[in-house]
């Protein structure tokens, strides 16, 4: 669906030039979500606004669907949303989505109900959409650009930071809307900080730090990412639990939320080592797996 | 292109700082036209098309509202030609509301204190509106081509520089006495900034004179390179 060729990427000029993005190649799937991860800096957002044919590479090439990122037949299957929200604030939330519907090619008559729908599906109330975008608080704007980007159910999603200043609420319901969208196959280009949500909608992550692809990690499907297990016991069965844990052949470590530290391949795993603890008769007070991907993003290798 | 227009329109009917400062100009217009010739009271326009164009392009783009307009299947020209039909229909109606405030003005006068300005007629009011119109489209293009390239509200400034370099060069020319030099900046001048004496054209005299193809070329040049400079121009944020 995506086909990024050895894409790279320099700001500036005459002697002040910064290399945002070096030889890039990667490739997006019909009905992935692909996460980019790296840190403040490394080109992700660069590279999506090179996706977006905002930005044009210095080299390399990039086609979506066999076409060019800035054809219309492209940005007719587009959603996206930003990190630094562009709204008109002299505009209600209705007035903005409705002209976002309208942009996208919706009927003009069917924008009324398709903006409450959108609305209601970020949990904007109507009252609010009445209100104009000055008055809203930095998670209601993030709703209504998550809700504009999903107008039209979109094929193709690029989101940039959705989550980012909402509260734990806003979170869920952008996590919700993506993986809804993912659901129904759209591909999705995901840009955030919260390796938590990344993990629970992604398919696959890309590692970028200073402009170069690091590392690509599959975190569902075949050979995912090895995962952490993390057990939480009383803390007076904290030993007794560590005992059992490596005689089920696991290597236990102590966190520092005082549960431990599991390395597992599998779901599998994790529930082998909760029956372990039930057969030394530890009680378990909490079992979960995660793909780790703070442990990855730390030892992601440098460029 | 509709719905750019529209846009255009709420973003400056729905600013109470731009209304207000056009509500005042046109006030000041309206009763200069209803006092003198109406044909000629129309000198001010040219700021109340400063306000309503000044950033228009460059504003959307540094607010990021640009960004996600054009992630819309929408071509950039017609985004680009949907501001500048705004900034004229925004004019347009400003126009129209000082005429009509001249005409009202034109009846109050007489009423409050004596008798109906002599100079005053109906059709060198609609001259003078014409004429203003016609001059806007040609001060908005020229802001709109810079407002493409240059920050904020830079546009202007740009243009004022432009006017002053442009008659600059001939008066430079003559000090040094290089007729070469001041030939080149009068022709300059009046290619870039041609100047139409727009009442004879809307008489019927000297409509397909050098000065009107002038500005039509000027009008069309400004429109061209700003469609030619928006399309190949990248737009980032942030470099995260």
């Amino acid at each position: 669906m995506i086909a990024v060729r050895d894409v790279s990427k320099t700001y500036g000029r005459f002697g002040r030039r910064t290399q945002a993005l070096e030889g890039i190649s990667l490739e997006v799937r019909q009905g992935e979500t692909l996460g980019l991860i790296g840190p403040n800096g490394a080109g992700k957002t660069t590279l999506l606004l090179c996706l977006l044919g905002f930005l044009r590479p210095d080299s390399g090439s990039i086609r979506i669907a066999g076409l060019a990122p800035d054809d219309l037949a492209v940005r007719a299957r587009t959603g996206y949303m930003p990190e630094r929200l562009g709204f008109d604030r002299d505009l209600t939330g209705a007035a903005f989505l409705a002209q976002h519907w309208r942009l996208a090619g919706g009927a003009p008559a069917e924008a009324g109900r398709e903006v409450s729908a959108a609305a209601a599906r970020v949990g904007l109330e109507p009252v609010v959409l009445l209100r104009r975008l000055s008055g809203y608080s930095r998670g209601m704007l993030q709703r209504v650009g998550v809700g504009q980007a999903m107008l039209r159910d979109p094929d193709l999603l690029f989101l940039d930071e959705p989550a980012s200043g909402t509260d734990p609420l806003g979170i869920a319901v952008v996590r919700e809307r993506i993986l809804e969208a993912r659901a129904r196959g759209a591909t999705i280009v995901l840009n955030s900080h919260q390796l938590p949500e990344v993990e629970r909608v992604c398919d696959r992550v890309v590692f970028l730090s200073q402009g170069r692809l690091t590392q690509s990690q599959t975190l569902r499907g075949e050979s995912p990412a090895p995962r952490r297990g993390n057990v939480r016991v009383p803390a007076d069965r904290r030993e007794q639990a560590a005992t059992a844990l490596r005689t089920a052949g696991f290597a236990p470590e102590a966190a520092s939320d005082d549960s431990l530290r599991l390395s597992i391949s599998s779901e599998e795993d994790l529930a082998r080592a909760v029956k372990a603890l039930a057969l030394a008769d530890v009680p378990v007070l909490e079992a979960r797996s995660s793909a780790d991907l703070e442990e990855m993003f730390l030892r992601s290798p440098a460029p | 292109m509709n719905e750019m227009v529209r846009r255009f329109l709420r973003q400056r009917f729905g600013s109470p700082a731009i209304v207000t400062a056009l509500g005042l100009l046109g006030l000041l217009t309206a009763l200069q036209a209803a006092l003198s010739n109406p044909e000629s009271a129309f000198g001010t326009g040219i700021l109340a098309v400063a306000l309503i164009a000044a950033g228009s392009v460059s504003r959307d783009a540094s607010g990021g509202a640009l960004q996600m307009i054009l992630a819309r299947p929408i071509r950039r020209t017609a985004y680009l030609f949907g501001r500048y039909l705004g900034i004229l229909t925004v004019y347009g109606t400003y126009l129209g509301v000082v005429a009509g405030l001249t005409i009202l003005c034109v009846q109050l006068i007489p009423a409050l204190s004596g008798p109906r300005p002599a100079a005053f007629s109906g059709l060198a009011l609609a001259r003078g509106v014409a004429t203003a119109m016609l001059n806007a489209a040609l001060f908005a293009a020229i802001l709109l081509f810079f407002s493409t390239f240059l920050r904020g509200y830079a546009d202007v400034l740009a243009y004022v520089v432009l006017q002053v370099a442009l008659g600059a060069i001939p008066m430079l020319g003559a000090a040094l006495k290089r007729p070469a030099i001041e030939k080149a900046g009068e022709a300059l001048r009046s290619n870039i900034l041609p100047n139409v004496a727009w009442g004879e054209v809307l008489r019927g005299h000297q409509v397909l004179a050098e000065p009107t193809g002038r500005w039509v070329l000027a009008v069309t040049a400004f429109l061209i390179l700003a469609a030619v400079i928006f399309s190949r121009r990248e737009f980032a944020y942030g470099q995260d």
